[in-house]
């Protein structure tokens, strides 16, 4: 993934509603393209004002006409400060953290420094630790579940290397996904999603079914 | 952009040479790590990237799951909000407890600890992959990136090779995610959990009883906190005619032929002893007698910084050397070295089934150390090392405290290579 921030540095934008404007565009970004929850809540020209007042946001630094300048340090402010209010922070606890900050950090804070936005080579050496081989027993497991189509592996399965053939048995691993806000899925790293338009159906509404079963509970 | 030094001093047992003779001169390297100054962006602590790999497998059933999920909870308690944690536990099967985030609901992530219960086997390779895959994920410049790996047990399921682990973790090192070992008891494979936090770039601690963890923690969350720079390497040139013998610390060569040291913390100062073979002088005569180029990364930084130093020695009449004054730091860091040589060799013949020797080489450490430690015995650092000789002395006849001791001969080695001496 390229950073949304990529090309961006230099920019100046005029008023608060250009800078709340590019600001609502990258938070759709970044709230698509990281799972990242409420972050996509747009910032508005009052809540602008709000900051500003509070000292979330520095000072514009130059005017033009009466129109105050705002440039990549404030973007970033606002794009930290909106993130960490989706991580439910107190205003006061954002302001330390924004507080003085440089471009660097405050890129740091967002998780979309260069390291972040290029696959780094540590995450790399390790998920092909993962999947460098697969072992029988994940091959029997696939077998086994024959009836569903043969599964497109999205994640790297569970690392089962050939060693691991005397094991008594083969660990599962379980990952968290976030659907969406208030919603996780826990997926076993060798499940197969359904591909076929009749397995996604009954997918469908299995997952529904049991929401709406919770939903229910939880109103009595 | 310019950053704040080590210091480097060197010292020799006196302040100078005997004239007239070839002779082996102890060199005392002092390495102090600089303290934070007082501007905004030195005070700031790195930030941390952390993932805790906790065994859960059965034997960790009872105090020692209490006690780890405590010292877990008590490593949240610390972070910032502005660190990162991940929380990943494993027994035959792995699950990322908590994914990586910033350490913000603290009640919340300490809520979720505490529904981890002891279960069975020890896939502990792939759980640590898993943990550096949760660090790697936000691998951050100028953060401690590092994977903190808790295990009672040996690797039992996936990948159970040591060398290929130990391999792996310096890979992962290399790469920007070190990692920390801890063992707890008596039962997990200390060749496997010390050498991997070794060439993983972080430390390794031992835990005897489960009543220590949470100590140990704060140990390595200091260390952490501390830490001004890693990828340390120290290369010495003598002057010539004159050679290097020996290094007592033990240190590891890199790919260039300089010694790997550990990383630098601020408050925590490095000795290293080097042996050095000097020709004959005569009186009077000033040599430069050894040139030292010390290389290590800044934590903020991403490229190397180099401090240089060099040992300049005076040669006069015996006589007149032996009336100057001992400097007892000297002795003290050239014993402190030779006791973990010892204890490897204890290993070693423990190893061996030859218990005789086992004994004969811890006791005559003890004599040893009783000679070259008299002129400071009520120093702290003394005092620990005299009371862990002591213990080794007394469990050297139990069998049934071989796994044990090993464990702790070995992790004592370590530590005091590392100057790492326990009396604070």
């Amino acid at each position: 993934m390229n950073s949304p921030l990529e090309n961006i540095r230099g920019q100046k934008y005029i008023g608060v509603v250009e800078l709340a404007n590019q600001a609502a565009r990258i938070l759709a970004q970044i709230g698509t393209t990281q799972d990242r929850g409420t972050v996509s809540e747009m910032p508005d020209e009052r809540t602008l004002r709000y900051y500003l007042a509070e000292g979330l946001l520095s000072p514009a630094s130059e005017k033009q006409g009466t129109a105050s300048v705002f440039g990549y340090q404030h973007l970033l402010q606002l794009l930290v400060v909106k993130k960490l209010q989706s991580e439910h922070l107190p205003i006061r606890k954002i302001k330390e953290l924004v507080d003085g900050r440089s471009e660097r950090e405050l890129e740091r804070l967002l998780g979309l420094d260069a390291k972040a936005g290029a696959k780094n080579e540590a995450l790399s050496y390790l998920e092909k630790l993962l999947t460098r081989s697969t072992s029988p027993a994940s091959v029997l497991r696939t077998q086994n579940t024959a009836a569903r189509p043969a599964p497109e592996m999205t994640r790297p399965a569970p690392n089962l290397s050939t060693r691991r053939q005397a094991a008594p048995s083969s660990p599962a691993t379980w990952e968290r996904v976030e659907i969406e806000p208030g919603l996780e899925l826990h997926v076993r790293g060798d499940y197969a999603p359904p591909v076929e338009a009749k397995g996604v159906r009954r997918l469908t509404r299995l997952i529904l079914n049991v929401l709406a079963a919770q939903h229910g509970n939880k109103r009595k | 952009m310019s950053y704040p030094q080590p210091r480097i001093e060197m010292f020799t047992e006196r302040a100078k040479l005997s004239a007239g003779r070839e002779q082996t001169v102890d060199v005392l390297i002092r390495i102090t790590p600089p303290e934070p100054t007082a501007t905004d962006e030195a005070r700031r602590r790195p930030a941390l990237n952390l993932s805790l790999v906790l065994d859960r497998s059965g034997s960790m059933g009872g105090a020692k799951m209490e006690r780890a999920r405590e010292a877990a909870a008590y490593c949240i308690e610390q972070l910032l909000p502005t660190d990162r944690i991940s929380v990943v536990v494993f027994d035959d099967k792995i699950e990322v407890l908590i994914p990586s985030q910033l350490a913000e609901n603290k009640s919340a992530l300490k809520e979720t600890l505490a529904h981890i219960y002891a279960r069975s086997s020890t896939a502990l390779h792939e759980a640590w992959v898993r943990g550096g895959i949760q660090v790697g994920e936000h691998l951050t410049d100028g953060a401690v990136n590092r994977v903190l790996l808790i295990t009672d047990g040996q690797a039992n399921i996936g990948l159970t090779n040591t060398d290929e682990i130990v391999t792996q973790a310096l890979n992962l090192h290399q790469r920007g995610v070190s990692t920390s070992t801890i063992g707890i008891g008596a039962d997990f494979n200390e060749d496997l959990l010390l050498p991997m936090a070794q060439s993983g770039g972080g430390n390794a601690w031992h835990v005897e009883h489960a009543e220590d963890m949470q100590r140990i923690f704060a140990v390595e969350l200091e260390g952490l906190i501390a830490q001004v720079g890693h990828t340390v390497t120290l290369s010495l040139v003598p002057s010539d005619g004159a050679r290097i013998t020996d290094l007592l610390n033990d240190f590891e060569l890199n790919e260039t032929g300089r010694y790997k040291l550990p990383n630098l913390q601020a408050g925590t100062p490095l000795e290293v002893v080097v042996q050095v073979r000097v020709p004959a002088q005569g009186a009077g005569t000033r040599l430069r007698l050894l040139d030292l180029k010390l290389g290590y990364t800044p934590q903020q930084a991403r490229s190397a910084e180099v401090v240089r130093n060099f040992l300049e020695v005076e040669f006069a009449p015996e006589e007149a050397v032996a009336e100057l004054p001992q400097d007892v730091s000297v002795v003290k860091a050239v014993q402190m070295l030779m006791n973990a040589r010892a204890r490897r060799e204890a290993m070693a013949y423990m190893d061996a089934g030859n218990y005789d020797m086992y004994r004969e080489v811890v006791t005559s450490s003890i004599a040893s150390s009783r000679r070259a430690f008299a002129p400071m015995a009520a120093d702290a650092d003394v005092i620990a090392e005299m009371s862990s000789l002591r213990d080794l002395a007394d469990t050297a006849n139990d069998r049934a405290q071989d796994s044990m001791s090993r464990k702790k001969l070995s992790y004592r080695s370590y530590d005091l290579s590392r100057s790492r001496r326990g009396g604070k």
